[in-house]
C-alpha cells in the first residue's frame, strides 16, 4: 500500500520536513481523512481477538462502527473539524494491485482454516488479521454513523487520497490524514500520519510539508512523483533492484524516467516489458477528483440523537448509556469548536534568537575573550540603543547594566564568571 | 555567557506559577533588551508574552540574543526551592545544555545552585502587531480574578461587552445565567481600585472561561490588570510587573458559527 519505504527515505533525507506535532495543536482545524483506511484499521484492531470480532445480535461485524464512533469523537472533543472521504471507484490501474490483495487474502484465508485445524494461536492472530477486508456495508455504515453525528462524508470520484489532497490543495481543508503515504504524491500540501491512532499509544500526530520535502530533497514535485512510482507505487511495477535510496540518487542524477531508462544500465535492471509509468504518473499529477465547483460547502451540523440511538442501541446493540453519554460529548464539543485559534489574528515570524544549547557544534568566530577585560566593561547607554552595537559585535563581551545614571557603580558587582 | 541577577526573586517566582499552567514548555529569549518569552499553549488558542527589562535586574548581563527551551513545571519545581526573600540569578554558558539558577539568602549566609537541563524546543513566534484598542478597562486584580472564578462556576464562556454604562461580564449555563457590571470609579482612596474604562467604540466578545482563569493566575503579581479589547482582535489581559515590564495573555475570541446548522434540538 502505498508508496514503498517512502517514511524511511523522507526521515533519512529530509529530516526537516517532518514534524512531530501534538494532537491538541490541531485545535480548530479543519482535516480531511481518508475513511477506507481507518474503517480498515479499525476492523483490524477494535475488539478483535482471532478470528472473533465485535458483532451486534445478528452477528454482524460492529467494530468499524464502534471504531470511527469513539475515534470521531477524540477528534471532535479536541476541536477538530473532520471530513471523511470514501474511495470511489478504484483506476483501471490499480486492478492489477487489487487482484494481487485478494489473492493474497485467499490464501491467508486457507492458511488460518490451516491454523484452525493446529490450533495455533499466533497463526490464527496472524491470518486472521490478513483476511481482513472493507465490504461495501462496512463503508455505508460508516457513512450513516458520520451522517448521524453531523460530520461531512465526501464520497470520491475515485481515490479516496487523491480527493483528500485535492481538498487540502484548494484550502478547503488545512491538512490531509492517512497512514498512506500516496497523499504526498498526490501532492498533498501537509500531511499527517497518525492523527487516527488510539490516544492509548501515546504516538505524537507526525506532519509532512510537501513543499519542505521538495525543497529538502531539491526535487521538483514531478520529479518527486518520479520518485515514487520507482520506489514502488499500488499502479504500477517498479524496476527489481531499484529501491528508495536509489531511486532517489538515480532522480537526481538524471532528472526524470525517461532519462534513467535512457542512461541506466539494462543488463543489471530489468525493466518490465510492460511499465505504465506515464500513466501512473499521469494518474498522480491529474487524478480524478471533484473540482471545488462541483462541491457543496462542507458543513458541520448538531448530532442527530434519536437517528444515533436507533442505528446503534437498537440496530448493533451498543450501550444505550454508553451512546447517550458519547452524544453529550458530541454536543459539548459542538460548542468548543467556535472558538478560533491564535495564527487567525497573528502571523509567525521569525525569532532572532540563537538557541543556547545547540544540537550539532558549530564553527563560532570568536574573539579571544579577554578576562580580566570582561569584568571592566559597563555599558550606561539606554538598553535599547545598545542592542544595534550588541548585535554588531556578537561575540564581545558586554556587560549591560542598565540605564539608570544614578546608578553608582558599586552595584554592578560582578560574581563567579 | 548570560547572567541575570535579580534582587526580587520572589517575582520569578510568581511569573512561573502565572504561566506553568497554560505552557508546558518554552523559549526564554535573552537580549539586551530584557529577559522575555512569547509561547503559546498546545491548543494555539492562547499566548502568553513576558518582558523583564533588564534594567530591573541587579546585574544583567547577556553577550548575545539567546534562546533557552525550558519546561515551565520543572522550572518552577527549581524556584519553588527559593525563599521569598533569596536573590535569584540565572547563569548558563555559551553552548552549555544546562542553566542555573542560584539562590541566595538576603543575609548571604546560604547559597544554593540548581542545575536545571534545557530543551531543544521548536516554537513558532508570532508578530504582534501594536494595535489601537476599542476599549481599555483598569480594574482591581482581585476584582478580575473573583469575577471570572464565579462566573465559571455558572458557565463555560464570559461575554464581555463594554458601553459608556460600564464594563459587563456576563455567561450563561445549565442552571442559569449571570450578569456582573463594573462601573467606571475613580474616587476611590487608594489608585489601584479604580476601574477606568476608555472607550472608543463600543465592544462585545465571547471568550473561553477556562483561559481567563488561568489568566488570574497572575494575579499576585500586580494590584491592577489592564484588559483590552477590539472586535477583531485577541484580547489582551494584562498585569504589569513593578519597574521591571509585563505579563501578557492573549486570547482569540470565540466565532459565532457563521454556519446555519443550529438546528433545533
Amino acid at each position: 500500500m502505498g508508496i514503498k519505504g517512502l517514511t524511511k527515505l523522507l526521515a533519512d533525507n529530509a529530516p526537516k520536513a517532518m514534524k512531530e506535532q501534538k494532537f491538541e495543536s490541531y485545535f480548530g482545524r479543519k482535516i480531511a481523512i481518508d475513511a477506507s483506511m481507518s474503517i480498515y484499521q479499525f476492523l483490524i484492531v477494535v475488539g478483535r481477538v482471532g478470528t472473533e470480532m465485535l458483532t451486534n445480535e445478528a452477528g454482524e461485524v460492529t467494530s468499524h462502527l464502534q471504531g470511527m464512533f469513539t475515534r470521531t469523537i477524540r477528534l471532535l472533543e479536541a476541536g477538530i473539524k473532520p471530513v471523511y472521504v470514501f474511495d470511489g471507484q478504484p483506476p483501471e490501474m490499480k486492478k492489477q494491485e487489487l487482484a494481487k490483495r485478494y489473492e493474497k487474502r485467499a490464501d491467508a484465508t486457507g492458511d488460518l482454516e490451516e491454523a484452525m485445524k493446529t490450533g495455533n494461536k499466533e497463526d490464527i492472530e496472524k491470518f486472521s488479521k490478513r483476511t481482513v477486508k472493507v465490504t461495501k456495508q462496512h463503508n455505508d455504515d460508516c457513512k450513516r454513523l458520520l451522517k448521524l453525528m453531523g460530520v461531512p462524508v465526501i464520497e470520491a470520484p475515485s481515490e479516496a487520497e487523491a480527493q483528500c489532497a485535492a481538498l487540502c490543495k484548494s484550502g478547503k481543508v488545512y491538512a490531509v490524514a492517512s497512514e498512506d503515504m500516496d497523499s504526498l504524491t498526490f501532492g498533498a500540501p501537509r500531511f499527517l500520519r497518525h492523527l487516527m491512532d488510539p490516544s492509548s499509544r501515546k504516538v505524537p500526530v507526525m506532519e509532512f510539508e510537501i513543499s519542505k520535502i521538495l525543497e529538502e530533497l531539491n526535487l521538483t514535485m514531478d520529479q518527486f512523483i518520479d520518485l515514487c512510482i520507482l520506489s514502488g507505487c499500488d499502479y504500477c511495477d517498479s524496476i527489481r533492484g531499484i529501491g528508495g535510496q536509489t531511486a532517489l540518487k538515480l532522480i537526481r542524477q538524471h532528472g526524470s524516467i525517461e532519462n534513467i531508462l535512457e542512461n541506466i544500465n539494462r543488463e543489471r535492471y530489468q525493466i518490465p516489458d510492460d511499465w505504465p509509468y506515464q500513466e501512473a504518473r499521469q494518474l498522480f499529477k491529474e487524478p480524478e477528483v471533484y473540482t471545488d465547483a462541483e462541491q457543496d460547502e462542507i458543513k458541520w451540523a448538531a448530532p442527530d440523537e434519536e437517528g444515533l440511538i436507533t442505528f446503534l442501541v437498537n440496530e448493533n446493540g451498543f450501550n444505550s448509556d454508553r451512546v447517550t453519554k458519547a452524544i453529550e460529548k458530541i454536543k459539548a464539543a459542538k460548542n468548543k469548536s467556535s472558538q478560533g485559534r491564535l495564527e487567525a489574528f497573528f502571523k509567525p515570524v521569525a525569532n532572532p534568537t540563537v538557541p543556547i544549547k545547540r544540537k550539532e557544534s558549530k564553527c563560532v568566530l570568536r574573539s579571544p575573550k579577554p578576562a580580566t577585560k570582561d569584568k571592566m566593561l559597563f555599558s550606561l547607554q539606554a538598553s535599547t540603543s545598545s542592542r544595534s552595537r550588541i548585535i554588531g559585535n556578537l561575540s564581545l563581551p558586554i556587560l549591560d547594566l542598565g540605564s539608570k545614571h544614578s546608578m553608582s557603580l558599586s552595584r554592578g558587582v560582578c560574581f563567579g564568571t | 555567557m548570560l547572567e541575570l541577577r535579580l534582587v526580587q526573586g520572589s517575582l520569578l517566582k510568581k511569573v512561573l506559577e502565572a504561566i506553568k499552567d497554560l505552557v508546558n514548555d518554552a523559549n526564554f529569549d535573552c537580549s539586551a533588551t530584557g529577559f522575555s518569552l512569547q509561547a503559546m499553549d498546545s491548543s494555539h488558542v492562547a499566548l502568553v508574552a513576558l518582558l523583564l527589562r533588564s534594567e530591573g535586574f541587579e546585574h544583567y548581563r547577556c553577550d548575545r540574543n539567546l534562546s533557552m527551551g525550558m519546561n515551565l513545571n520543572n522550572m518552577s519545581k527549581m524556584l519553588k526551592c527559593a525563599g521569598n526573600d533569596d536573590i535569584i540569578t540565572i547563569k548558563a554558558d555559551d553552548g552549555s545544555d544546562t542553566v542555573t539558577f542560584m539562590f541566595e539568602s538576603p543575609t548571604q549566609d546560604k547559597i544554593a545552585d540548581f542545575e536545571m537541563k534545557l530543551m531543544d524546543i521548536d516554537s513558532e513566534h508570532l508578530g504582534i502587531p501594536e494595535a489601537e484598542y476599542h476599549a481599555i478597562v483598569r480594574m482591581p486584580s482581585s476584582e478580575f480574578a473573583r469575577i471570572c472564578k464565579d462566573l465559571s462556576s455558572i458557565g463555560d464562556t464570559v461575554v464581555i461587552s463594554v458601553t459608556k454604562e460600564g464594563v459587563k461580564f456576563s455567561t450563561r449555563g445549565d442552571i442559569g445565567t449571570a450578569n456582573i457590571v463594573c462601573r467606571q470609579n475613580t474616587t476611590v482612596d487608594k489608585p489601584e481600585e479604580a476601574t477606568v474604562i476608555d472607550m472608543n467604540e463600543p465592544v462585545s466578545l465571547t471568550f473561553a472561561l477556562r483561559y481567563m482563569n488561568s489568566f488570574t493566575k497572575a494575579t499576585p503579581l500586580s494590584n491592577t490588570v489592564t484588559i483590552s479589547l477590539s472586535s477583531e482582535l485577541p484580547v489582551v489581559v494584562e498585569y504589569k510587573i513593578a519597574e521591571m515590564g509585563y505579563v501578557r495573555f492573549y486570547l482569540a475570541p470565540k466565532i459565532e458559527e457563521d454556519e446555519d446548522d443550529a438546528k433545533p434540538q
